[in-house]
């Protein structure tokens, strides 16, 4: 307690003077629900393209990517005033979407076209589409960028994409409709969370092989509400969260043992998550009863939910 | 003074009791207490009264030091004050020895004996009984009857003793007979009997009108 | 010390003697909110969580919700208990012996009130230490604020004991007022649902529940819980114990015991 006392207000010093924020997109609404992370309080609510889905930032902050579904577009926005910049052409129902480590080309997934674009953000170009399964959603890039990643709803595969030749050179089976990967930091691992399956994968990168599966029980919730969505590790890596969608809750799995060893009570249809800087709170965002829940990560109990817009997707950090 | 209130069972004075300690009080008549009007000033009248009531009032599960030290707290006795009038009021009633026993171990006649030593705790003017002696074996009754009797001439206590028991009556004490709520005789017992033992006398007042 | 004073540790020392003495008692009393907990809220599990409602800043399982309520339970069912022990002391002697005291009659009364609540008080934090091992944990501020809204949901409920005792000369009536009082005032309030979830059902249910002073006694001591501050629930709770108190002091005048009697 007292060791992490120096720690906390080195925390506090080294904050920037403007306050950190979770962005939230409101697929209902058109909007994005700005959280103040000291506040726990929406502070705006900014106008979007339809649908807004998938949501990140650049790496500096300075530009903040939304996918606005049902305008098929990809919108760039400046989050200091709101405005939109301009938009990028995405390929048809962009869903999600990751940003390259080279801060440059964004992967997006096309859930209506069986294909992942890859859009370079300077030139605002479309520089490749890769076929991959029928209705892609899930992304993810290896932290060293070489590797993307997605994920077929319908094929129930995660495929393998070479950066660098943008072909696939893997394609690896998972259980039913898959939604959400994520690379641990390192990227020795691929998680893969399966909603209808109501799993987790976890894949060897080197071998693309399965290492192991995490499986999902609510005490007292019926096993086809366990719906495993988005997922996020903590900064030790030792530990993921994972949005367990209409059960409501939120499982914490031990990323070793692959073990769940709690479950959070959160929203309804908990969907995706996003971490305060410090990582000491997590916000999920709740689409049907259109609210984000806070959750203590040190306790592992939810401690606030703020209602934001009509179904929330989509969470980000602006540090 | 010794006063004995005689009256067949349902004479009123159980009644008469209720009004005396003021759990009601009634709209007519007036009550003194050792010169303090009931209606006026009760919590005088209260202060200067101890009470044995028919049903035992003791709590059975603690001790007799404990409801020694509840009644006395409740006429706002403590510390050493409560510990010296408890140790005397039992010492008189040749009780000391049982201080830390419980009461429901007690047989009945201690358990009076208890009740009676506990009303002389806050050292009153005036003793109410209300049959104190019912439920007890014929020695006890004659015992405690006695220490009664005794009490009233020793200390200048005035003490009320409700029976319906002749027995417990001596020739020297004041006589109050009551029947149906009424007063029949008021007198020195002695003198209102006449040659006749007190329970033919008794029955020849409250007979015939049954 | 004066002699009130001597006359109000004294009343309460003998109340935890005697609940100290009967261990049975402590028990029945722990295992009854126990058991609704346990039976009750796994029954009704509602695992998918139960609506945000003030105090509640997050989802919260059904078990989670009916802590306070139970907490009240114990007060009531207290409460009323020592309302049948006074009816069954009038009739057996120790409710005489402490209004013989040369004490005012409001203050003997009201030093037996605080003592039922001091006991009650006891037996809400023994409750709270078991569902805090069964895993409901609340805040050491939570608790400590408990502790002044509990005195007065306690005295409010025990003045209603008071001043059903002292109107009820029967002991058989008692059962009437088991039936007649305690459940309906438990069921409906917002010990076991929200208001809103009553407000589903039936606006009549509702407005019941609103006004239900049992209600307030349970927001009163749910707000407390969680360290937050519930004026309106204060001040209806408080409200009605004054009214309750002082219908029970007139109760208990012994002019009025005497015209009952005769009537």
């Amino acid at each position: 307690m007292l060791r992490s006392l120096p720690l906390l207000s080195l925390l506090v010093l080294s904050e920037p003077a403007m306050a950190a924020e979770i962005w939230v997109t409101n697929e209902k609404d058109d909007t994005i629900s700005v959280i103040d992370i000291a506040s726990l309080e929406v502070v705006r609510t900014i106008p979007t393209g339809e649908r807004p889905r998938g949501i990140t930032f650049s790496k500096d902050f300075s530009r903040v990517y939304i996918c606005a579904s049902d305008s098929d577009t990809v919108q760039v926005m400046d989050p200091e005033t709101g405005k939109i910049l301009h938009d990028l052409p995405s390929g048809e129902d962009p869903e999600q979407f990751v940003l390259h480590p080279n801060d440059r080309h964004l992967y997006i997934a096309n859930e209506d076209d069986a294909v992942t674009t890859v859009v370079d953000t300077e030139t605002r170009s479309v520089i490749a589409q890769i076929n991959v399964g029928i209705e892609p959603e899930g992304m993810a890039v290896s932290p060293d960028g070489k590797i993307a990643i997605t994920t077929s709803e319908t094929t129930n595969m995660a495929h393998w994409i070479d950066t660098e030749t943008r072909q696939l050179f893997a394609n690896t089976l998972v259980d039913s409709r898959p939604r959400h990967a994520e690379f641990t930091a390192g990227g020795s691992e691929l998680w893969v969370s399966s909603e209808i399956g109501g799993t987790i994968t976890v894949f060897d990168t080197g071998t693309q092989t399965e290492k192991g599966k995490i499986e999902f029980e609510v005490q007292g919730v019926h096993p086809d509400r366990v719906q495993p969505v988005g997922f996020e590790f903590t900064a030790d890596e030792k530990t993921a969260f994972v949005a367990l969608g209409p059960s409501n809750h939120v499982a914490v799995v031990n990323a070793e043992t692959l073990e769940v060893e709690d479950y959070i009570l959160v929203g309804r249809r908990v969907w995706h998550m996003a971490f305060s800087p410090d990582k000491s709170l997590l916000f999920t965002t709740n689409g049907v009863s259109g609210d984000v829940t806070v959750i203590d990560v040190a306790k592992r109990e939810a401690i606030k939910s703020i209602k934001v817009g009509r179904f929330p997707w989509g969470a980000a950090l602006r540090p | 003074m010794f006063c004995a209130l005689l009256g067949p069972n349902g004479a009123g004075k159980s009644t008469l009791f209720a009004l005396m300690t003021r759990l009601f009080t009634s709209p007519q008549g007036r009550i003194e207490i050792a010169g303090h009007d009931m209606a006026r000033s009760p919590r005088a009248a209260l202060k200067r009264m101890g009470v044995v009531f028919q049903q035992p009032t003791l709590d059975l599960d603690l001790t007799v030091q404990r409801n020694l030290d509840y009644f006395s707290a409740l006429h706002g006795l403590s510390g050493r004050t409560a510990r010296s009038r408890i140790d005397e009021a039992l010492d008189r009633l040749g009780m000391r020895d049982k201080a830390s026993e419980i009461v429901r171990n007690l047989n009945g006649g201690h358990r009076r004996r208890l009740e009676i030593a506990r009303c002389l705790c806050h050292r009153p003017k005036v003793l109410l009984l209300d049959e104190p002696t019912v439920g007890l074996d014929a020695a006890t009754r004659q015992a405690i009857t006695e220490h009664v009797h005794d009490l009233s001439r020793s200390d200048g206590l005035t003490v009320l003793w409700a029976t319906h028991l002749t027995d417990e009556i001596r020739d020297g004490d004041q006589l109050l007979v009551l029947h149906h709520g009424r007063l029949l005789e008021n007198g020195q017992t002695g003198e209102l009997r006449g040659g006749v033992p007190l329970a033919q006398h008794f029955l020849s007042l409250t007979g015939e009108t049954e | 010390m004066i002699p009130a004073l001597i006359a109000l540790r004294a009343i309460i020392a003998r109340e935890a003697l005697r609940f100290v003495g009967q261990r049975s008692r402590f028990v029945a009393a722990l295992v009854r909110p126990l058991l609704w907990l346990i039976v009750f809220a796994a029954g009704f599990r509602a695992a998918l969580g139960l609506s945000i409602t003030p105090p509640y800043q997050t989802y919260t399982t059904y078990e989670v919700y009916i802590v306070p309520g139970l907490c009240g339970m114990i007060l009531l069912f207290n409460g009323m208990q020592s309302s049948l022990s006074l009816v069954y002391d009038r009739e057996m002697g120790s409710m005489r012996l402490l209004l013989t005291s040369p004490l005012p009659r409001w203050w003997l009364l009201f030093c037996r009130l605080l003592a039922s609540t001091a006991i009650s008080i006891l037996q809400v934090y023994a409750f709270l230490a078991v569902t805090a091992l069964y895993g409901i944990q609340f805040s050491a501020a939570g608790y400590v604020a408990l502790l002044p809204a509990l005195v007065i949901a306690g005295l409010m409920l025990g003045a209603l004991g008071l001043a059903l005792s002292s109107t009820i000369r029967q002991l058989e009536n008692f059962a009437g007022v088991m039936n007649f009082v305690i459940f309906p005032m438990f069921f409906l309030s917002t010990a076991l649902y929200p208001l809103w979830k009553m407000a589903e059902s039936s606006e009549l249910l509702h407005d019941i529940c609103a006004v239900n002073p049992f209600t307030h006694a349970v927001e009163l001591i749910r707000f407390a819980l969680y360290a937050q501050f519930n004026g309106m629930a204060l001040l209806w709770t408080t409200l009605t114990g004054l009214v309750l108190l002082a219908l029970a002091i007139w109760g208990y005048d012994p002019a009025r015991g005497m015209v009952r009697r005769k009537s």
